[in-house]
């Protein structure tokens, strides 16, 4: 218990201000989803880094959850990872109880619930849920820390998600852009061909890793479409 | 069977030497005293159809409920010691809006019948981590009506925790009768509205009393109204058509 | 003692010990019964001494200060009720820090067809705590075979909060609806604040907000004037509280329930109000 205990009378080398216990760490790196009419692309890079140091340079943090939905997330890698078996344990458990998969959708609601249990001892963990709807659109919800979370047209969230995300905005969502339809949440998916798409993660990727020290390695790309879940693997910068 | 009552039917949870458990069977007698309730599947929805039985002129025959709401999209009808119905049906409700709320869908028809039995076992000393709720069988069966994505769906439970899913299924006083008049008169293209006829036929020719629209209680679950109780008005006009 | 009020409504992760097989985030996960480990209402702890001041140190829970786990927050909303019925609009941004993590949010939230509540705070809070409502509010009606009054709603609300004080949560709501009494309008805040009014606002935008609104308002406008009123409160908090942007986005409540009106881009409205200001 006393690496535990916060307070410094039972802890002789803490000053009165250190925190003792400190759970939660930023291991970089990026993830990026975008919605389209039929299909879902999510991608993310593969380092991992501790400050300065890159821990390895292939960690995936992007995971498929089934024929219909991928899940990505960036922070702590932990937790990230808890968060991942806790949502693939309880898609089994759904599944044995009701006899069906679970859809998009309803991982989206119940991954908010779970992330919500943590409120007072949040994971330190930034989602992406991807994937087809019961309709066969695509879609992406991302989420904050402890479960708030919105259907959007796409998506970057990790340590270059500022610069990814303006980006995006123009070129997926076609913000500020005269002439061009807007994509807004009445039907938020991007009005691109999946290969026009996937141009648009492999450019924000390697400009990304141009500029963010934690981005970079690999790029892991997963497309879902009726098809199923594809999953690519390219280099990306190693500096 | 009651000639053969032996000392092993007293314990709610002892086995008898020929491997029956005699109060969850005499649970399931119990229904036969309760009124009749017939429930018929259609391509379009699914029929449910009580008998109240007004006993009395005193008795305001509105206050009798045999077919409630459990959600939107789910309802069920009665048959038995309809008190015990409560804590099955407050269950049921409680577990389909806890699905809402965990997953934002309905609760598919088969995961809620599936909850309402889960309890039906849970009556004597209580197994170890969950708690006892009840200290003998319930005496009560539903026909549990819902539509989801696997469409219009009619299932059957009992005092034992068994279900089964029907066509068109009859429980209560009446039921030996009834269930053999819907053998015969099921079809597999039936509309809603044949549904109606057919559940009132029956119910006619097995309740004691004349049929009339207050001594009766029809509810119908469809895919685009979900659960709703038929009125006055709409009972009429079927009882007119028979 | 906090951890006292703690230890009452929630299953500190600390008990289960360290012999424990369990671990602490995996509570009624491995326990094998994954359909109702969402259902209660226990939250898990970190095993400290003080769980909030853990939570003080790397949420940033009222502001925007530089902590670690950034929350998504809420901003300027507005409610309320005149002769015909309720008006409800808010903007739509969402910041975490300085960055503006989105500018799409819902910050109206549908109880159910005939209650609305309104985000400002911590959006998860809010989110899920009238999430809970919608399912109490539902459990009521299937049980009394009536709909809960806007009162009932609102305090069950606040009760639900009130027994979380101090602990942390983010929330200024305002619940919305129209029942047996005619219109309603409640304010809810963490502290377990409720308060029945005919007109609130609630964010870091809401003194432009309420500036606007209260210049503008009067018991016997028409809809149309209403809801025109409702946005042009909004756009004017969004322009000057850096908070607050987005769209603007409105919802009206009458006996028939609620109805979405409009979501309207503030850069539309500015060049619209603008246009207006010239004109002869």
């Amino acid at each position: 218990m006393d690496m535990l205990a916060t307070n410094p009378a039972v802890h002789p080398t803490s000053t009165a201000k250190q925190a003792a216990f400190s759970p939660y760490a930023d291991h970089g790196g990026t993830n990026l989803a975008i919605a389209g009419a039929d299909y879902c692309i999510l991608a993310s890079d593969t380092r991992q880094s501790s400050g300065y140091n890159i821990n390895t340079r292939f960690a995936p943090k992007t995971f498929k959850l089934s024929d219909k939905s991928v899940l990505a997330t960036a922070g702590c890698q932990p937790d990230c990872n808890m968060v991942v078996t806790r949502v693939k344990h309880s898609m089994k458990g759904y599944k044995y109880t009701h006899n069906k998969e679970m859809s998009t959708p309803a991982i989206a609601q119940m991954l908010s619930i779970m992330l919500y249990q943590k409120r007072f001892f949040p994971y330190y963990d930034f989602n992406i849920l991807g994937g087809l709807d019961e309709e066969g659109k695509g879609c992406v919800f991302c989420y904050d820390a402890v479960g708030s979370y919105e259907r959007v047209p796409c998506n970057a969230y990790g340590s270059a998600s500022a610069l990814i995300q303006p980006f995006l905005d123009n070129q997926v969502r076609n913000k500020n852009q005269q002439g061009k339809e807007k994509v807004t949440e009445f039907d938020p998916v991007a009005r691109l061909s999946i290969d026009e798409a996937m141009r648009i993660v492999k450019d924000a990727f390697t400009s990304a890793t141009e500029r963010d020290i934690y981005t970079g390695d690999f790029l892991q790309i997963f497309i879902v479409t009726s098809a199923g879940v594809e999953e690519q693997l390219h280099p990306l910068k190693r500096d | 069977m009651f000639l053969t009552r032996s000392d092993y039917d007293r314990g709610v949870n002892t086995f008898s030497p020929e491997g029956r458990l005699f109060q969850v069977e005499y649970a399931i007698e119990a229904i036969k005293l309760g009124s009749t309730a017939i429930g018929i599947e259609t391509s379009e929805g699914v029929v449910l159809a009580v008998e109240k039985r007004v006993t009395s002129s005193l008795l305001v025959a509105d206050s009798i409920e045999k077919i409630l709401e459990i959600d939107t999209h789910l309802g069920c009808a009665m048959s038995g010691l309809t008190a015990d119905s409560r804590t099955l049906i407050d269950h049921a409700r409680v577990e389909a809006q806890n699905h809402h709320f965990t997953y934002n869908e309905r609760i598919p028809v088969e995961s809620v019948t599936q909850a309402v039995c889960d309890l039906a076992l849970r009556f004597g000393e209580g197994a170890e981590g969950e708690k006892s709720i009840m200290s003998r069988p319930f005496g009560v069966a539903l026909l549990i009506a819902g539509c989801d994505e696997r469409g219009p769906q009619l299932y059957h439970t009992d005092p034992s925790g068994t279900y089964v899913r029907y066509k068109a299924k009859a429980i209560g006083a009446g039921s030996e009768g009834a269930q053999t008049e819907l053998q015969e008169e099921y079809f597999q293209t039936m509309t809603l509205n044949d549904g109606f006829k057919l559940a009132l036929k029956v119910l006619k020719q097995v309740m004691e009393e004349k049929l009339n629209v207050s001594n009766i209680q029809v509810a119908a679950v469809t895919s685009q109204d979900g659960y709703h109780i038929l009125s006055e008005e709409k009972l009429q006009s079927i009882v007119e058509q028979l | 003692m906090i951890s006292d009020i703690v230890a009452q409504y929630t299953t500190p992760e600390a008990s289960l010990g360290f012999g424990s097989e369990a671990l602490p985030s995996q509570r009624g996960f491995l326990s094998g019964d994954v359909a109702h480990q969402f259902n209660s209402l226990a939250f898990d702890l970190p095993r400290t001494q003080d769980p909030v001041d853990f939570l003080h140190t790397y949420t940033d829970v009222k502001s925007a200060e530089d902590n670690l786990i950034k929350l998504a927050h809420g901003t300027t909303t507005l409610a309320f009720k005149y002769a015909s019925g309720v008006v409800v609009a808010t903007d739509s941004r969402a910041t975490q820090g300085s960055v503006i993590s989105s500018q799409s949010v819902k910050k109206v939230i549908e109880i159910n067809p005939y209650l609305l509540g309104t985000m400002a705070g911590g959006a998860a809070d809010c989110a899920f705590w009238e999430r809970e409502l919608g399912r109490r509010c539902r459990l009521y009606e299937l049980r009394n075979k009536e709909r809960i009054s806007v009162a009932a709603a609102s305090k069950l609300l606040a009760n639900m909060v009130y027994s979380y004080k101090g602990m942390g949560l983010s929330m200024g709501t305002m619940i919305s609806g129209w029942d047996k009494t005619g219109p309603n309008l409640f304010y809810v805040d963490n502290d377990g604040l409720r308060l029945k009014g005919d007109l609130f606002s609630v964010g870091s935008g809401a003194t432009y907000a309420y500036g606007v609104l209260d210049s503008g308002y009067n018991h016997e406008l028409s809809k149309a004037d209403a809801i025109e009123l409702g946005k042009r409160s909004i756009y004017h908090a969004t322009h000057r509280d850096a908070y607050s942007g987005g769209s603007v986005r409105v919802f009206h409540i009458n006996e028939s329930g609620w109805e979405f009106i409009s979501l309207t881009d503030v850069d539309d409205l500015h060049w619209e109000y603008t246009d207006q200001a010239r004109a002869p």
